[in-house]
């Protein structure tokens, strides 16, 4: 395993800075807009709530070509004085560089894991470049724990709008925590705080040259810490509004992304998954408090389309991974108008569990066979917009409790058909 | 009665004489095979060391050779059976050498044409075999984009693909095996052209409506009554 290399500034750098209490990182990518307003809140944060904490902003950029870089460095808060009731003892350091590696956050998140190394921090804290509602605030929730807490590992608890982080909803956080039995809500939220032990950890992993690099580094850092034994806890942030997506970005390769990322996981944890059953909440930071939360537009009809289109044309490839029975369900769907379609949730958890075994036997090439359940989700991502149109937040979030509850419910099945069917291959 | 011992005799001092002769060569043949299939062990163990040392299985999956090997039911990894078949390749090239070191001319005869033969045989069932798995590969991946796209005839958009690459494929195998080769180019080029102008005429005359209707909705502006989704996937 071939470790970090940095540029000679960056080396002077860290060599003059010798140590810190508190890293916080920051990938980017082409985020000029963004980043200043992150640096600054992250600035202020440090400021109120670490004082006299040593603390450096870390900008590990994948090149950048709108002066990122530059934003970075030349982005402060002018009077401290007008935020803050008393003055900060410690100096903020700032250290922006191009990260060298396979071009993903993966690779970003590894140089910062290795500065957090060279500088000996206690605590480190990696948030994303384009958020919009970061506060001050979210550097004290996701540092104190460490800091103060004894956890090694926290992630973030958000508002979202029902109908967002539909992947997370119905998939992941179902998934993960019926696999490893701990309630983290946004195990792929992007913004966590952890200790510079795990960071280490995280270091000697045999994964840099890996997918890990390109992308699924958020979904490998939580699941990293929860199967390897490392106090997890969550913290409540608010609402997360960050720079709006690329339109163009295609959904396949975000579920293609996302999911191989946790089924890999599967893969290299299997003997830690397969005895656990149930789950338990892990510790909450935080005050919860309701969010006002932008509108968000749907068109289920075009939805169910694709599910349509699905069920018309990849039949071979579903009856060869859900299997005959299943598939006959899927087909019964098919048949429904758009008012009366509902994806009912206990087939919904077998077809997740399906398509981790077709994934484990290798049925089909990794991408083709993720990509094919890309009209299976828009369909159940339709279903619960259907159902939960008229419903408040907290009836949402009871829909997706329930969810959950029939993964871990249902985990026998998955672990049979793992241990039975795995042993052929 | 000597007269008639010797008669008996001869044969069997011709056999025998004949038989001191043949077995060198069959020692020979005995040695080189054991040789052989010693040293073709030795080569498919460097050959698995070394596939594996380069990931070769992890791109294996990737490609779809796995996925393949699974609906064959090859449940060994990828790296393994190729070790297996270049291991009884050799073990077959071993044998052809200790036969022909028998010396019988009818069996040199054999050996000698299936040496001939071999390589273009060998390079043709390749071409067939990767043909075959990269037809699978594309034909599924432009299947799963094209109903990723909402696009309505993804199957037999797919189905076409993988026909036209099976006939190149085909094609490609056949020359190779130098069969009839001529007939062959002349056979697909006839059948390849045929395809293309078909779905260029049945799409150029067939869908004139269609294109119309599509260059008046681009004159008259995009309608705006279709919501777009804002949903946060992630």
């Amino acid at each position: 395993m071939n470790d970090v290399t940095f540029r000679t500034g960056v080396h002077e750098q860290i060599g003059k800075i010798g140590s810190a209490d508190i890293i916080v990182g920051i990938p980017s990518f082409n985020n000029a807009r963004t980043i200043a307003h992150v640096v600054r809140a992250v600035q202020a944060g440090l400021a109120k709530y670490f004082p006299s904490h040593k603390a450096v902003i870390v900008n590990s950029d994948g090149g950048s070509s709108d002066g990122t870089i530059e934003v970075v460095q030349n982005s402060s808060i002018e009077d401290f004085n007008a935020i803050l009731l008393h003055h900060r003892v410690e100096p903020i350091f700032k250290i922006a560089f191009p990260y060298s590696g396979i071009p993903g956050k993966g690779s970003a998140f590894r140089s910062i894991f290795e500065i957090a190394q060279r500088l000996d921090a206690k605590a480190c804290v990696v948030v994303d470049s384009d958020l919009r509602s970061i506060t001050p605030e979210w550097i004290e929730l996701l540092v104190k724990p460490v800091l103060n807490g004894g956890f090694d590992y926290v992630a973030p608890l958000y508002h979202r709008h029902k109908f967002d982080g539909t992947i997370t909803n119905s998939i992941i956080y179902p998934l993960t925590r019926a696999l490893y039995g701990k309630r983290v809500r946004q195990p792929i939220g992007g913004d966590f705080g952890f200790s510079g032990k795990l960071a280490q950890f995280y270091l000697t992993q045999d994964v840099w040259e890996s997918d890990v690099a390109r992308f699924g580094i958020d979904i490998w850092m939580t699941t990293t810490a929860i199967a390897n034994g490392f106090n997890v806890a969550q913290s409540f942030l608010g609402a997360k509004i960050h720079d709006a997506k690329d339109p163009g970005a295609d959904l396949s390769s975000m579920l293609y992304q996302v999911v191989s990322a946790t089924f890999d996981l599967m893969e290299s944890h299997a003997k830690v998954w397969t005895p656990i059953r149930g789950s338990e909440p892990v510790t909450t930071f935080g005050f919860e408090y309701t969010v006002g939360l932008e509108h968000v537009n749907v068109n289920t009809a075009r939805m169910l389309n694709l599910f349509r289109e699905g069920l018309a044309n990849l039949r071979d490839i579903w009856v060869n991974i859900l299997g005959a029975g299943d598939f006959r369900e899927v087909e019964r769907l098919g048949t429904l108008s758009d008012s009366e379609f509902c994806f009912p949730i206990g087939l919904w958890t077998r077809v997740i569990y399906d398509y981790a075994i077709a994934f484990h036997l290798k049925k089909l090439p990794a991408e083709h066979l993720i990509k094919s359940l890309t009209p299976l989700y828009v369909g159940k991502t339709a279903s619960f917009i259907l159902a939960a149109e008229h419903m408040e937040g907290h009836e949402a979030e009871a829909e997706i409790e329930k969810l959950c509850m029939e993964f871990e419910n249902n985990k026998d099945y998955l672990v049979t058909s793992w241990k039975f069917q795995g042993d052929k291959s | 009665m000597m007269d008639f011992l010797n008669l008996i005799l001869e044969p069997l001092q011709e056999v025998f004489s004949k038989f001191k002769a043949f077995v060198p060569n069959l020692l020979a043949m005995l040695a080189i095979l054991v040789l052989g299939i010693v040293l073709a062990r030795l080569l498919k163990f460097i050959l698995v060391k070394s596939l594996i040392a380069i990931n070769f299985d992890s791109w294996s999956d990737r490609m779809g050779f796995t996925a393949l090997m699974r609906k064959g039911d090859i449940w060994a990894k990828p790296s393994a059976t190729l070790g297996a078949i270049i291991f009884w390749l050799l073990v077959i090239v071993t044998l052809m050498i200790g036969l022909s070191a028998l010396k019988i001319p009818a069996i040199d005869n054999l050996v000698e044409q299936a040496f001939i033969y071999m390589p273009r045989a060998f390079s043709a069932a390749v071409i067939l075999m990767i043909g075959y798995v990269l037809t699978g590969f594309i034909s599924q991946g432009v299947l799963v984009a094209a109903v990723n796209s909402g696009y309505h005839y993804a199957k037999l958009l797919a189905d076409a693909i993988r026909i036209l690459l099976m006939v190149l494929i085909l094609a490609m195998a056949m020359e190779q095996l130098q069969i009839a080769p001529s007939i062959v180019l002349a056979a697909f080029t006839i059948i390849f052209g045929g395809i293309v102008i078909t779905l260029a005429i049945s799409f150029g005359v067939g869908g004139i409506d269609a294109a119309r209707r599509m260059i008046e909705k681009e004159a008259a502006g995009k309608p705006d009554a279709e919501t777009k989704d804002d949903i946060e996937h992630l």
